[in-house]
């Protein structure tokens, strides 16, 4: 029996703007309890909300970004449930029109390209956080997430595997990172995301029973959460009890590796949406939509297609340089002073990224201005330093911040090129190691090496290798 | 004359002159407060130091020759459910008794602003719920003109405050009627001014679509007074609109309506109508005639679908709005409960009064996703429609004129047993509501028990001053033109 | 529209609050008075149109500012019970 995996994603993510959604508390993530907090946001009686313009912008811009229709007209409903987090017993959202619908993102699923359609996309606001103590019988509310804004993105029911869901939300992810409209941090938060489930008979064209998954937390997690969820259904429909696969939400329990029923008075949620009479239409121009089309930096997706064609790079090393914004950018500032790509790639992937990692620094502040390391890379080109000099070079160059040629002429690293120069070293170097030449001519390679060695190390490594490994073959011979 | 016999203006112009002072003002106030409140129960709260230290900051800054605001030193009372900074703020509920909100709404600040003193908070219907002020857990409001009948709903405190005597000017709230039906009750002036030009930021909501704060007050002029004070686009309420109003609503007010086209609808006027109301529209009707006004009889056959549209909308949107009450963040807590869940229950059961709960049960029922497009969605089309047949009236006469209740005040008691007795004594006053539009109430007579008969001028979206012209043409005509309506000693 | 107490019931439910047996049976008798009405309408008229979105609105959008409500200490100054500042109340169960 073949099954088919039908999946369908909702991500929820936070909007990079400075206030909330309907008033102007910040939206800073761990200040102190309670205290980013107004009658707004705490839903006191009296309050009304108003609609933050940049809200709007970073949902027009998110859709544009993901080949969305951006509606002229849209509006605020009111969805309404009691939940301790939720202050006024309703989350201001959008249900019937929202800002964006019918777009699309490419992903790439083991060397296969697809395109994954999107339903909607539309703003609304988070409620607030709830922490339940474990020794004591109380909750504890904090409303300082109360009223942050958020976009919520859904997709049709077009993954066809875990992998699928996976590569899907990272490329949103990395999109949304692109166009800053988001942080989307998953441990902090300000990206979250649900899954629906359902498996079928290959080829059916009806779709069975599909199931929620919540409480996902990490990339890892949405792939077992969704394959365990998977197993759990297939296994029920081969013994012919799928009848047993309810409507439902499921919590994904990490600690047990399993989905878990959440039987919360399902009745109980009528939503009873009307439309939100406190805000009038958000009715867009053309020309507004037009402003943020241009503000709309090259998509990830792309960039990579270009890197490899344009640059020459590998799938692998093009994927690591779009993968942060600030590394494909700083590699494309490098270029521009008219280096091999390749050359650039290769310390930008090799050292620089070691040395941010073993410095524990952020990609966004590389402490290497652009013009040090064109002009670092320039001097290992034109063989003025040897390679292994030009990675302690560098090295001081993150820490100092100052300039290569400095460095150099500082601590004299520069190479040695001069024949006559290298030829006493090497001479004296042979004059002392008679075993070695000897060890050499009776076919032993690594008596080269030693001798070029002892060679770097009398020259304190600065000697061009190229040139004294030809001489001291000269040499021998 | 008196102090409790004047209007703002007659206080204005004595502060002016220094006939008086603030402090003697608020004084005179508690005074008339301590004779007759007893008996008239108008007022939940009073905030007498607040109002003594206020009175005696505008008498410094008057005497500095300081630029107080156009109402410096007016004793005001604001209906409950409009939130005052540090005065606690109940909406005649059980649920808020102890609520003291840390902002003022928009319309305190801009009074406080303009100098204004708070004398108190009146009492009015829970959570605006009603027509007769019978429905706050607190204590029933009297009308001033027969301590056995009703001030009407669900603004009665304001109404019967002024009418009284206790303060020149109160703050009510018009959702269905609540600011105009009181006023008639009381015989005294109230406005529901145009949606959207009142700022409605910290009034507590009922039903956001059809809410307004408007002013009640002993004259039309006071009442045009106020509204240039309260007026104006709020950036805190998305629902206010810029009318770029620049000049006062009391700049045209003497005009006279010479060529004004007023229309009455013949649906208003059904044989089951108070003979005794309707005589005294219809003489009124000829004082307008005979002011220069054209008067038409015209067809507007809303009154029946408009009350059915008016009960679910306004049911909907306050069983959303009363959510955020359940004893969490404020208000009151029930003191049985074992869980969360519990907890909540308790706290809205105990603490919402029963028409409270009728109506958040109505609307909650109406919302639900088997019966949203019968009854919620159906009702704004209703909406819809209402607006248009206004627009069209409107787009050929200036004014619209009509009882504002259809039966006279009522005695305590009477109706409260049955809630749909009571909806319908809304039927000419819901209809401005769902179309946006704004109505005034004023005195047009009394009936044979020396109850007030109030009669109510609509006009078209933000057509204030025009309504102004006419009221007070009118107003003078009666000979209420002092504006003062005397509170005959406590009659039972 | 006939409504039965166990409609009343759920809706109750929906809206967090505790009736009576014979409280809900006297609701939905009241229920069906004020919508009976409303359905007799829905036989005579033909002319209600569809509510279309308009394409003009009042709506003034708010720059992306930050302002802070100082004193924090009168937002909360009516909750019933706080612990280190969180609003405290029974455990909520998932």
């Amino acid at each position: 029996m073949n099954w088919e995996t039908v999946i369908g994603i909702e991500i929820h993510a936070e909007l990079k703007t400075k206030s909330k959604i309907f008033c102007s508390c910040p939206t800073d993530f761990g200040g102190d309890v309670n205290k980013q907090t107004c009658p707004i946001c705490l839903g006191l009686p009296g309050s009304l909300p108003t609609l933050n313009k940049e809200v709007v912008n970073l949902a027009i811009k998110a859709g544009l970004a993901l080949n969305c229709k951006i509606n002229n007209v849209s509006k605020m409903d009111r969805k309404n449930y009691f939940y301790a987090d939720l202050p006024k017993a309703y989350q201001i959202s959008q249900y019937d029109h929202p800002i964006c619908t019918g777009g699309y993102v490419d992903i790439e699923v083991e060397g296969e390209k697809k395109r994954i359609r999107i339903n909607r996309i539309h703003i609304e606001e988070d409620p607030g956080k709830l922490i339940h103590l474990q020794e004591e019988p109380y909750t504890l509310v904090d409303y300082n997430r109360s009223g942050v804004p958020l976009i919520e993105i859904v997709t049709e029911a077009d993954l066809r595997s875990p992998l699928e869901a996976v590569q899907y939300v990272r490329a949103i992810k990395s999109i949304l990172e692109y166009e800053n409209i988001s942080d989307c941090r998953m441990e902090e938060g300000s990206l979250r995301c649900d899954g629906n489930i359902s498996i079928r008979k290959l080829g059916d064209a009806r779709l069975n029973t599909k199931v929620e998954l919540k409480n996902i937390n990490s990339f890892k997690e949405l792939q077992k959460a969704l394959e365990k969820e998977e197993r759990r259904q297939q296994e029920l429909y081969e013994f012919n009890e799928g009848f047993k696969i309810v409507q439902e939400t499921r919590r994904w329990d990490s600690a047990k590796g399993r989905t878990i029923s959440m039987r919360k008075k399902e009745d109980a949620h009528d939503y009873r949406y009307f439309a939100e009479p406190d805000m009038p239409l958000i009715v867009l121009e053309q020309q507004m939509i037009r402003n943020i089309e241009e503000t709309l930096t090259e998509l990830p997706f792309d960039k990579k297609a270009r890197f490899i064609e344009s640059y020459n790079l590998t799938e692998k090393e093009a994927d690591i340089l779009v993968g942060e914004k600030r590394l494909g950018e700083y590699f494309e500032q490098v270029i521009e002073f008219d280096l091999q790509p390749k050359l650039i790639a290769n310390w930008i992937l090799g050292d620089l990224m070691k040395l941010l990692k073993v410095q524990e620094s952020n990609v966004d502040s590389i402490p290497i201005k652009v013009e040090d390391f064109a002009e670092l890379l320039k001097i290992i080109d034109n063989g003025q330093i040897s390679g292994k000099i030009a990675k302690d070079v560098m090295d001081e160059m993150f820490i100092t911040g100052r300039s290569p040629a400095e460095i150099i002429e500082e601590k004299g690293l520069k190479q040695i090129n001069q024949g006559d120069v290298l030829e006493k070293v090497i001479e004296q170097v042979l004059e002392g190691n008679i075993k070695s030449i000897d060890d050499y001519k009776s076919g032993k390679e690594q008596a080269l090496t030693y001798l070029m060695g002892q060679v770097m190390k009398e020259t304190k490594g600065q000697a061009n290798p190229v040139m004294a490994k030809d001489m001291i073959i000269n040499k021998i011979k | 004359m008196k102090i409790d016999q004047m209007t703002m203006e007659d206080i204005k112009s004595g502060l002016e002159r220094k006939k008086f002072t603030a402090q003697e003002l608020v004084a005179g106030v508690y005074k008339k407060i301590d004779e007759v409140e007893d008996k008239v129960g108008a007022y939940i709260t009073l905030s007498q130091d607040l109002a003594i230290k206020q009175a005696k900051d505008i008498d410094s800054a008057m005497d500095r020759g300081e630029n107080v605001g156009p109402l410096a030193g007016m004793p005001i009372a604001i209906k409950d459910n409009i939130c005052t900074e540090g005065i606690k703020t109940t909406c005649a509920s059980k649920m808020l008794h102890d609520f003291i909100p840390p902002y003022d709404a928009t319309v305190v600040k801009k009074l406080k602003d303009a100098g204004a003193i708070i004398i108190g908070k009146t009492n009015m219907d829970e959570f605006a719920m009603g027509s007769s002020t019978e429905n706050s857990a607190f204590k029933v409001t009297k009308n001033p003109w027969r301590l056995d009948r009703v001030p009407g709903g669900s603004s009665g405190g304001s109404a019967a405050a002024v009418a009284a005597g206790m303060a020149f000017m109160a703050l009510g709230s018009d959702t269905g009627g609540s600011i105009r039906q009181p006023a008639a009750f009381c015989g005294v002036v109230g406005l529901k001014p145009t949606y959207g030009l009142v700022s409605r930021y910290g009034l507590v909501a009922f039903a956001s679509s059809l809410d307004q704060i408007g002013p009640i007050t002993k004259s039309v002029k006071d009442c045009a007074l106020t509204l240039d004070v309260i007026q104006g686009k709020d950036p805190k309420d998305a629902t206010t609109v810029d009318v770029r109003n620049t000049s006062s609503y009391l700049r045209e007010i003497e005009k006279g309506i010479e060529g004004l086209k007023i229309a009455i609808p013949r649906e208003f006027f059904p044989g089951s109508l108070d003979s005794q109301i309707s005589n005294e529209i219809m003489e009124s009707m000829f004082m307008l005639k005979g002011l220069g006004a054209t008067i038409d009889e015209i067809s507007l056959p809303i009154t029946d679908e408009g009350l059915s549209a008016y009960y679910i909308i306004s049911s909907a949107e306050a069983s959303s709005n009363l959510g955020r009450f359940d004893g969490i963040k404020y208000g009151y807590r029930s003191e049985n409960y074992a869980d969360i869940e519990e907890l909540i229950l308790n706290s809205r059961t105990e603490g919402f009064g029963i028409e409270t709960k009728r109506r958040i049960m109505l609307g909650t029922y109406t919302l639900t996703s088997g019966y949203y497009d019968a009854y919620y969605n159906r009702a704004q089309k209703v909406r819809e429609k209402i607006k248009q047949q206004f627009k069209e009236i409107f787009s050929k006469y200036d004014l619209i004129i009509s009882p504002t209740s259809p039966v006279l005040p009522f005695p305590i008691g009477e109706k409260i047993g049955n809630p749909l007795d009571m909806y319908l004594s809304d039927i000419y006053t819901i209809s401005a509501n769902l179309a946006g539009i704004p109505a005034i109430s004023l005195p047009c007579g009394f009936c044979q028990e020396g109850l007030p008969i109030g009669l109510q001028i609509i006009g078209g979206p933000f057509s204030e001053s025009k309504i102004f012209r006419a009221a007070y043409a009118l107003e003078q005509e009666l000979g209420l033109g002092n504006g003062v309506a005397v509170i005959k000693e406590a009659k039972k | 529209m006939k409504i039965d107490k166990e409609e009343v019931m759920y809706i109750a439910k929906l809206a967090k609050l505790k009736f009576s047996d014979e409280d809900a049976g006297e609701l939905a008798i009241e229920f069906e008075g004020i919508l009976k009405h409303f359905d007799s309408l829905k036989e005579t008229e033909q002319d209600i149109k569809d509510i279309e979105l308009e394409e003009e609105s009042n709506m003034e959008l708010r720059e992306d500012v930050v302002e802070i409500f100082e004193d924090s200490e009168k937002l909360f100054s009516n909750v019933k019970d706080i612990d280190r500042g969180y609003v405290r109340i029974p455990k909520v169960i998932d």
